[in-house]
């Protein structure tokens, strides 16, 4: 049997979780290679349809990398993000979609470890729950 | 029961100022228990304005429907204000669009209607079908009198209103400049019953159900159009550059539209249940859109359409927000 | 043609006989609403509905249609769209459907003849059945229509009790009832008799009309006239109207692309959105909704007859049942015929 490896999209903001990234990468921690990242420059950034996009589009699971509270480089983006994912999780889980397939987590420049620990655990998370099927786009014409 | 003599005289008094434009409110329909909208430009117009339980529409979608043409050379604008006739739920979506800068107050003058409770239109229809000729209908105590063919039938309220009606904690106008009538006094709670009971379902039933649903979605747009929190001038449907959700009709792009237009009205939404009304394919949209009405109450503590003062939920913070299910 | 009869407790094995050698689309219930839909077995049939929500125009003028698909590159192709040919038969499509079909012809076999439309046209046997219970907002009798009228399908059933009447009007007929030959037994007068009493009877129930004689040239007066304004001054533009109507015919095309492959598709539109006119200048020809609800009506009754010599609209009243503000199409006619020019 296949392993499934699952395809997660990470919009990660400039400032904090894309340096947490990198910092990771220049420590040359291992950790899993299933996440895209795709740096905003503030996870306040991150509108809904991003997300609702990445899983029509064939992503088993979205994340969401912003500043620790009151680090926000633009003040504010990420409380806005946190009040916009605590509803969409919500929303997600009411019509049917596993609420774990969208996270969201607060990585900050110097926490190149702590990336590829929340990495790993949303990877491990979202092999468990297997492939996203429910409306991908099927692009057959 | 409206006293419609003094909802015209209110109408009368209010198209006769200088400054107002034209008042909008209800008048009888082309056949059986329709209602339309109906636009008065001078105070003669005024008797054709009727109120009974059979108006359904909510009144709120017109001020941001105007539009607003190039002007010719020379030409001011015409910055003249809009009368409306608000039941409860109506008035709150004034309130919420003046609270998110789409309208100013003094853009406005409401006729504030306490309501009693409306007419499902499919409940009656379904009731007295094939009524070509208008059917009047009132109040008495809890019941409505409905002369249908010759026969008077005396009906129990709870059995032809809205559910949104049965739950009402806005049964008064939240802001109003002329009130039609008396406060009228409830004691009905939302208890957001079948979003419970949908809750509670496991994963795959709830999908299973919305897959249903969505999967009749014909992306008409209805819901969109009859909403008056509604009012972008580009929606994210028309963008084409990047084009987030495809016109291609199937599930995939439906589940998108209905999902994101839902996130859309997340603390906006009032309930007054227009689009579910609007949808050609009976499509329960106000149980999506009570979801998020429900957590937002429970998470942020936040009633749309209460206060004009207010900061819109999702413009504003609080550092104590939850975080839970952050890592 | 020929006259038949089919007896009701047969109608499972005449489903069953033509679904043999045809795919076929039949009124079925979902969730409360009635919808043409393919059909696996008979039963899924539900014959007790005034009209089906969403015409059946949809079949043969699909809501999404890929016109060709193709791979991007200097080595990318195109690849036309398969155009299915399958035998089809639309059963229980209702006279006023019917007739839509002939009106959209015109268009669909003008000047271009579109394969898509066309293709499935040509290999599709419309089935109709006669209507016994005119909803409240039906007037296909304002148009000189019968709802028994078996002017524009290949096979029209009427319900006369036990039995079902059978006018078979075609050669695309003819072969249709070839496939269940053994079922069908020649009509007497009696059951003739009995056809015309359902008919009248029908044609009785529907008591909403307007006057159609020289609406033509009333509203080639009125163009200008103020009255447009009152009737749009309510509408939503919310276009329930336009997905509704068994003529209407707007679309709009469009790519679809992953990055390794994409199609050019055809969807419904509508002309009551503000951004159909919309042109790349930002300039819009029909900025207010009085010009677009004005449209609407002028090109069901005055452009459409003016090119093709027939009224754009069947009298089915999908649009009045739907609109969510009572705009009323019989009422705007009526007053468009009555307005001082």
């Amino acid at each position: 049997m296949k392993d499934f490896e699952p395809n997660i999209i990470g919009f990660l903001c400039n400032w904090c979780s894309y340096a947490g990234a990198d910092l990771a990468g220049t420590s040359r921690i291992q950790y899993p290679p299933n996440l895209k990242a795709i740096r905003v420059m503030c996870s306040g950034r991150v509108n809904p349809i991003f997300v609702v996009n990445a899983l029509q589009q064939g992503a088993d699971g979205v994340l969401i990398g912003g500043c620790h509270p009151g680090d926000c480089h633009y003040e504010r983006g990420n409380y806005l993000a946190r009040r916009r994912f605590a509803v969409l999780k919500k929303l997600l889980e009411y019509t049917g979609i596993d609420p774990r397939r969208v996270r969201m987590t607060w990585v900050s420049a110097a926490e190149g470890k702590k990336f590829a620990e929340v990495v790993t655990e949303v990877t491990e998370d979202i092999r468990k729950l297997g492939p996203m099927q429910h409306f991908k786009r099927e692009n057959k014409w | 029961m409206v006293d419609e003599k003094q909802l015209r005289d209110a109408v009368k008094k209010t198209v006769s100022r200088d400054d107002v434009k034209y008042v909008v409110g209800y008048k009888n329909g082309t056949y059986g228990f329709q209602v339309t909208p109906a636009f008065v430009f001078s105070s003669e117009d005024a008797d054709k304005f009727i109120f009974s339980p059979l108006c359904v529409n909510n009144l709120a979608v017109y001020p941001m429907l105007e539009e607003k043409l190039p002007l010719r050379k020379g030409e001011e604008e015409d910055t003249r204000k809009i009368g409306l006739v608000v039941k409860g739920c109506d008035s709150r979506a004034i309130v919420q669009i003046i609270q998110e800068k789409g309208l100013k107050r003094e853009d406005v003058i409401l006729i504030g209607i306490p309501c009693t409770g409306i007419i499902d239109p499919k409940k009656i229809n379904a009731k007295f079908p094939h009524q070509t000729k208008t059917v009047d209908v009132k109040e008495d105590g809890e019941k409505f009198v409905i002369k249908v063919n010759g026969t008077t039938h005396k009906i129990p309220k709870e059995e032809l209103i809205f559910e949104k009606c049965k739950h009402c904690e806005n049964p008064n106008p939240v802001i109003y400049d002329i009130l039609v009538g008396k406060e009228v006094k409830t004691s009905k709670k939302e208890d957001y019953k079948d979003i419970e009971t949908l809750e509670k379902k496991p994963l795959k039933e709830k999908w299973n159900y919305w897959e249903k649903q969505f999967e009749k979605c014909i992306r008409c747009y209805a819901c969109r159009d009859a909403c008056p929190m509604c009012y972008c001038k580009e929606c994210m449907v028309d963008q084409l550059s990047p084009q987030w959700i495809r016109r291609s009709v199937n599930l995939s792009e439906n589940t998108a539209w209905n999902l994101m237009r839902a996130f859309h009205l997340a603390g906006r939404c009032i309930g007054c249940g227009e689009c579910e009304r609007a949808c050609p394919m009976d499509i329960p949209l106000t149980k999506l859109n009570k979801k998020i009405e429900k957590d937002i109450k429970e998470m942020f503590d936040y009633t749309p359409g209460m206060d004009a003062e207010e900061k819109p939920l999702l413009a504003m913070f609080k550092p104590d927000d939850p975080e839970e299910f952050i890592l | 043609m020929d006259r038949l009869i089919l007896p009701k407790n047969k109608m499972s094995e005449f489903i069953n006989g033509i679904k043999a050698k045809y795919q076929v689309f039949a009124p079925v219930e979902n969730e409360g609403i009635i919808l043409f839909k393919q059909i696996k077995n008979p039963s899924e049939i539900n014959l007790k509905f005034s009209n089906s929500k969403v015409p059946p125009k949809g079949l043969l003028f699909k809501q999404t249609e890929t016109l060709f698909k193709f791979t991007p590159g200097t080595k990318g192709k195109i690849d036309p769209a398969d155009t299915p040919d399958e035998k089809t038969v639309i059963f229980g499509i209702r006279p006023c459907d019917a007739k839509s079909l002939a009106i959209l012809d015109h268009i669909f076999k003008g000047d271009y003849e579109d394969p898509y439309y066309l293709t499935k046209r040509e290999n599709t046997v419309l089935v109709g059945l006669s209507c016994t219970q005119p909803d409240v907002n039906c007037f296909c009798t304002s148009f000189d229509d019968s709802p028994a009228s078996a002017e524009h399908v290949d096979i029209l059933l009427t319900d006369i009790g036990d039995k079902y009447y059978i006018d078979v009007k075609s050669d695309k007929g003819k072969q249709l009832t070839k496939t269940v030959d053994k079922l069908l037994k020649p009509a007497t007068e009696n059951d003739g008799k009995k056809k015309k009493e359902v008919e009248k009877k029908a044609a009785d129930i529907i008591t909403r009309s307007t006057k159609t004689d020289g609406i033509v040239d009333k509203l080639d007066k009125i163009f200008d006239n103020p009255f447009w304004k009152n009737i749009a001054i309510k509408c939503l533009g919310c276009g329930t109207c336009t997905y509704l109507c068994p003529t209407c015919h707007c679309f709009d095309i469009q790519d679809e692309t992953t990055m390794t492959k994409g199609a050019r598709i055809r969807v419904w539109d509508t002309c009551m959105n503000p951004e159909y006119t919309l042109q790349a200048s930002g300039y819009n020809p029909r900025p207010e909704r009085m010009n677009r609800v004005r449209n609407r009506v002028y090109h069901k009754y005055n452009y459409y007859p003016k090119n093709y010599d027939i009224i754009a609209c069947v009298g089915c009243g999908r649009c009045i049942d739907n609109c969510p503000v009572n705009i009323d199409i019989i009422d705007v006619v009526t007053a468009a015929g009555e307005v001082k020019e």
